[in-house]
């Protein structure tokens, strides 16, 4: 993952080039401004924006709200999954049916959450959670079950407990799975987080873009929609990517 | 366990499920308003497929992720490919190309109904975006850890160029763009019924949408598990074994270390 001078260097000439035939293509095409405005108006509005206060709320509430369903996966699903995986028949049970709620995303529970809890950040929320929740949950139960039994008897020979076992072969032999189900989970969760907001509106960069959207402020949208992928890729090339890549180098089970 | 017992266990999860979920309702501690019963649910199905409804809304859908797939994977192949032949540029595609992974999805609905209107258009076009980028992602990376040694024992015994894009390169990459093409085809499946909510009057996404403005949860829950269902009958039946196939035939184990 090293960045030489060589790629950065031409990746900004890129960058400008790409800004400039932008540029060119919005002053010279016969088109409506709102179509394509030019690269000047995306940054005057990040200034406007940013002196209003309204993008940094708005960052803010996206952030936080993904954060929290982070937290959540983190505190209860990857405990949940573990339970769950270490006893043979609790996993079997439950395999099937998590595996179906995982594949059924978040947003197309929306318009029952809309039914049931009306247009609000409950919605979201619940949507949100719901979308980390059970790739975390079924990744952690899939590492607890995927440890190979060799290492499971071999302690229990030794005479190690119920626990020990747990803490020195269950939980580490699943925290490559564990972190690989929170990146995943995480990833669908970005997306239905914007969606929601679309849907839900009450505040938010989902919202600001769809919002923009009614007034044909194109360049807000394009904004907001540089800053859903910057936040992810600074959030996963930077903590998710490297955090699974250390993981699977300390814990990683490899088989022969 | 016997024969029998396999597919049962299976089953087992789904009707205690479907019992504690009448339980809740029959009792009366939560009001059918919110959550029907299964019976229900049942009819609702019934009387959906009866009038067709449910078949037309299931065919949109699917129709949307084929074209999706029909008008972006062969381009992004395509690309993948070329751009990672030359060892200059590849490296600095990466990063933009995964940035636009980033973006894909629902985030450029805003843009696509400025551009094209409600409607089929917006649709394909974000699906194209979902698709094309993740399959370009993987086509790209999947080239390039194809390890030289290949490239150069094929070279050596007088291959051509053509030789080593379609013998060794590409066949190499298989793996990892048909790892791409599942991924991609569940992050557009997810997108696509986000869209449908908002841009179209058809499709599975509109129809679960449309049911909430009128409180009929029957139909949302139908809507939802003819979601979940179709994703996982084609991951199950179509993705997941053309994958496992693909790495069995041309999965590269690799005694060399790169």
């Amino acid at each position: 993952m090293t960045l030489r001078w060589e790629v950065v260097a031409t990746w900004l000439a890129l960058l400008a080039a790409a800004t400039a035939a932008w540029g060119v293509a919005a002053a010279t095409l016969p088109l409506p401004d709102y179509y394509l405005p030019p690269p000047t108006a995306v940054l005057a509005t990040l200034g406007d924006l940013i002196a209003k206060g309204i993008l940094p709320t708005y960052v803010a509430e996206s952030l936080r709200r993904i954060l929290q369903a982070a937290v959540l996966g983190l505190a209860v699903g990857v405990p949940a999954g573990l339970l769950l995986g270490m006893s043979r028949r609790a996993a079997e049970f439950f395999y099937p049916l998590l595996n179906f709620f995982q594949s059924v995303s978040g947003i197309a529970w929306l318009p029952l959450m809309l039914v049931w809890f009306g247009f609000g950040e409950r919605t979201i929320l619940i949507a949100v959670n719901y979308t980390v929740l059970f790739p975390v949950i079924f990744n952690a139960l899939l590492g607890v079950r995927s440890v190979p039994r060799l290492y499971v008897d071999a302690l229990r020979t030794l005479g190690a407990s119920r626990w020990r076992i747990a803490r020195d072969v269950l939980v580490p032999g699943a925290l490559p799975s564990i972190v690989t189900g929170m990146r995943l989970g995480l990833a669908y969760g970005w997306r239905a987080l914007i969606a929601a907001e679309m849907l839900v509106g009450a505040h938010g960069l989902g919202f600001m873009i769809f919002n923009a959207q009614n007034f044909h402020l194109t360049a807000r949208i394009m904004l907001g929609m540089g800053i859903i992928g910057v936040l992810w890729v600074v959030l996963d090339y930077f903590l998710l990517r490297p955090l699974e890549e250390a993981t699977i180098a300390r814990w990683g089970i490899v088989q022969r | 366990m016997n024969r029998l017992g396999a597919p049962l266990r299976g089953v087992l999860p789904f009707v205690a499920l479907v019992a504690a979920w009448t339980l809740v309702t029959q009792t009366g501690l939560v009001s059918a308003l919110f959550l029907p019963p299964p019976v229900d649910v049942a009819r609702t199905a019934w009387e959906l497929a009866r009038d067709g409804s449910l078949w037309i809304n299931i065919l949109a859908s699917l129709g949307r992720v084929l074209l999706g797939v029909a008008a972006s994977v062969p381009l992004g192949v395509g690309l993948g490919v070329a751009v990672a032949l030359n060892r200059r540029l590849a490296p600095v595609v990466e990063p933009i190309v995964s940035f636009f992974n980033a973006l894909s999805g629902i985030a450029w609905l805003p843009l696509a109904i400025t551009w094209f209107g409600l409607g089929w258009t917006s649709v394909t076009f974000i699906m194209f975006n979902t698709i094309f980028f993740l399959v370009f992602f993987n086509t790209l990376v999947g080239v390039r850890t194809v390890p030289r040694i290949f490239e150069n024992a094929v070279r050596t015994m007088g291959g051509s160029r053509r030789h080593v894009i379609f013998q060794v390169l590409i066949p190499g990459a298989l793996p990892s763009i048909v790892t791409g093409l599942r991924m991609s085809i569940g992050f557009g499946w997810r997108a696509l019924i986000a869209a449908e909510m908002i841009a179209t009057s058809t499709g599975l996404g509109f129809l679960i949408y449309n049911a909430a403005n009128f409180h009929q949860s029957d139909t949302i829950l139908v809507g939802i598990l003819t979601i979940g269902l179709l994703w996982l009958t084609t991951d199950r039946l179509v993705l997941q074994p053309l994958e496992r196939r693909t790495i069995e035939r041309w999965g590269l184990v690799s005694t060399v270390e790169p």
